[in-house]
């Protein structure tokens, strides 16, 4: 079993071999790995008389929750995170999809009161000695993560013990490379899956993973942690470095090893002004969705060389060690190099599909000569070399600091709160500095619904997903399809 | 400089950035109790800040104001 071999066993020895070194720090505390492993074994004794496997997690930024995820792994079970600042529909819904009757909740107080909730942090033990790892295939789902649905509900995306372990060796296979000594940054939300490579490659190889206040400002709080721990590792969304852009002649950062980038487009001239602020790392752009496990394509920065890229957005690479990268067409034929098209996934990440969706599953896989493959939405060529450039996407999918907004799904809830009687559009308008907020319009003149329509979408809708300002206009107009002119909108609004 | 005056300040540019009229803000108050305020309209907010004040403030300050009273101090620490 592939995920015994590169998680569970190199876990255990981790824990074991490490028992005195840091494994995490978070909010200033550090935790060592006798800590981690005391609380693992903890929540697993409490699990052994749980018979559910789809756990839910409160995904809280503590230690008792970084613990919950291992002692489900170890336990055979899965985790599904339920992020405690999105409004509480949002996450009934996930329950409701996957079917969780359990939930696991490191807080004082929760807020599920339908479900059996077993409170983490109140739960006793003190010896980090646990029982040998319940037995598990590699078919068994180790997490599912819920993305924007354009359907107006999320969707959600199960990853398997065998897809994970195929991203952990092509992980190394890239050349890269932790020890104990390693200090690593973990900005992410345990709703988003970037967070999982954040957290478990640290904690496999016995270094320290430095978690992220979830109550500050992200950028602030990643520099504040770069600057004070010298880390040596970091995965970052670029528009972290976007931000601090103004600031880099305040930010060096010796120690850093390895600098990724992934999420979004990363800007060339960003990276070029980046790579100084931490001139011994090496810089990487790595690629990919959440359905082919946290990412698959990588593509490594040259300094003071001319780098791979499109439009002033770099490269995304080549394929990973076990991942099939083709670029079709509309039609399902392989372009030629230089010739644009949807970039789509096949290989030992992707995922068996989303979670009872046939018909989104329908929509988003085929196969090419017997091989399953997923269409990402992103518009891409190869070039000569076999590297690919992106271009841009082919729907109305946007992201903003890494996540993944379908524009479709706010328009899908403010049109349910005027009862489908009325268009909206949401729209991504970008300002000189290219960041990107989300304005919403309405078709309607009544302007006097604009604080009962925030509130119902904020019922709905996580935080990032909230639309800035919102527009009205008495008609939209139409382009010559008689479609509604989204550019034409954009335009007025501005 | 009288820390009052500052607040007034601040109201006025929170007001235009998060497109909020009227805001009223305490020197407690952080990311959380604002709507709206985040990574980009922080980065507005600190622009409009400089720009009024004819300051400029480096990261290691921005960093250690934890609040709205923070933003304030750093202000009136700068401005004089």
């Amino acid at each position: 079993m592939e995920f015994e071999k590169n998680i569970t066993l190199p876990l255990l020895r981790s824990l074991t071999a490490n028992e005195t070194n840091n494994a995490l720090c978070i909010e200033g505390r550090f935790y060592t790995y006798r800590e981690l492993a005391t609380a693992i074994a903890k929540i697993r004794r409490k699990l052994h008389k749980v018979a559910e496997t789809h756990i839910g997690l409160v995904a809280n930024n503590d230690l008792e929750t970084y613990a919950s995820i291992f002692a489900l792994w170890l336990e055979g079970k899965c985790y599904v995170p339920l992020h405690p600042g999105q409004p509480l529909q949002r996450c009934m819904d996930i329950i409701g999809q996957v079917g969780i009757h359990v939930v696991l909740d490191s807080s004082e107080a929760t807020r599920y009161h339908e479900q059996n909730v077993m409170m983490t942090a109140q739960m006793e033990g003190d010896t980090p000695t646990m029982d040998a790892p319940k037995p598990c295939t590699d078919e068994e789902t180790a997490y599912i993560l819920f993305t924007s649905g354009s359907t107006g509900r999320p969707k959600g995306v199960p990853i398997s013990r065998g897809n994970l372990a195929a991203f952990v060796d092509a992980f190394y296979q890239l050349g890269f490379r932790l020890n104990a000594s390693d200090r690593c940054l973990q900005m992410f939300d345990l709703t988003f899956d970037l967070s999982v490579q954040s957290y478990l490659l640290p904690l496999l190889n016995g270094a320290c993973a430095y978690t992220v206040d979830p109550e500050m400002i992200k950028y602030q709080a990643v520099f504040e942690l770069l600057d004070e721990y010298h880390l040596t590792f970091a995965l970052m969304v670029p528009s972290v470095i976007h931000y601090l852009r103004p600031y880099m002649d305040e930010i060096q950062v010796d120690e850093m090893r390895y600098s990724l980038f992934c999420g979004e487009a990363l800007n060339m001239s960003d990276t070029d002004q980046w790579s100084r602020c931490v001139p011994n790392a090496e810089i990487w752009n790595v690629y990919g969705p959440t359905e082919c496990t946290i990412y698959c394509t990588a593509y490594q920065y040259k300094r003071g060389k001319e780098n791979k890229g499109a439009n002033g957005i770099m490269g995304i690479g080549r394929a990973m060690s076990g991942v099939k990268t083709v670029i079709a067409d509309d039609n399902g034929n392989i372009c030629k190099a230089g010739e644009k098209g949807e970039l789509c996934l096949a290989g030992n990440q992707l995922t068996q599909g989303y979670w009872k969706n046939d018909e989104k599953n329908h929509e988003a896989f085929f196969h090419i000569q017997g091989e399953r493959y997923y269409k990402t939405g992103d518009i891409c060529q190869m070039d000569k070399d076999g590297d690919i450039l992106y271009a841009g996407r082919k729907d109305s999918q946007v992201k903003i600091q890494g996540y993944r907004i379908e524009l479709s799904e706010i328009e899908c809830v403010a049109r349910k709160f005027y009862d489908d009687k009325r268009a909206v559009v949401a729209l991504p308008i970008y300002d000189e500095a290219r960041n990107c907020t989300i304005h919403l319009v309405v078709e309607d003149l009544d302007k006097g619904k604009a604080n009962a329509l925030t509130d119902y979408l904020k019922n709905f809708l996580p935080a990032y997903m909230m639309p800035t300002e919102i527009h009205y206009m008495e008609h939209f107009p139409l382009n010559v399809n008689n479609k509604i002119d989204r550019k034409k909108i954009a335009l007025s609004i501005k | 400089m009288e820390k009052t005056e500052v607040l007034a300040t601040l109201e006025k540019i929170f007001s235009e950035v998060l497109k909020c009229p009227d805001i009223k803000l305490d020197y407690s108050m952080t990311t959380k109790d604002v709507d709206g305020w985040d990574s980009i309209t922080n980065m507005m907010i600190i622009s409009d800040v400089e720009k009024h004040y004819g300051i400029h403030l480096k990261l290691r300050e921005i960093i250690k104001m934890k609040n709205v009273g923070g933003l304030c101090d750093v202000i009136m620490e700068r401005a004089e």
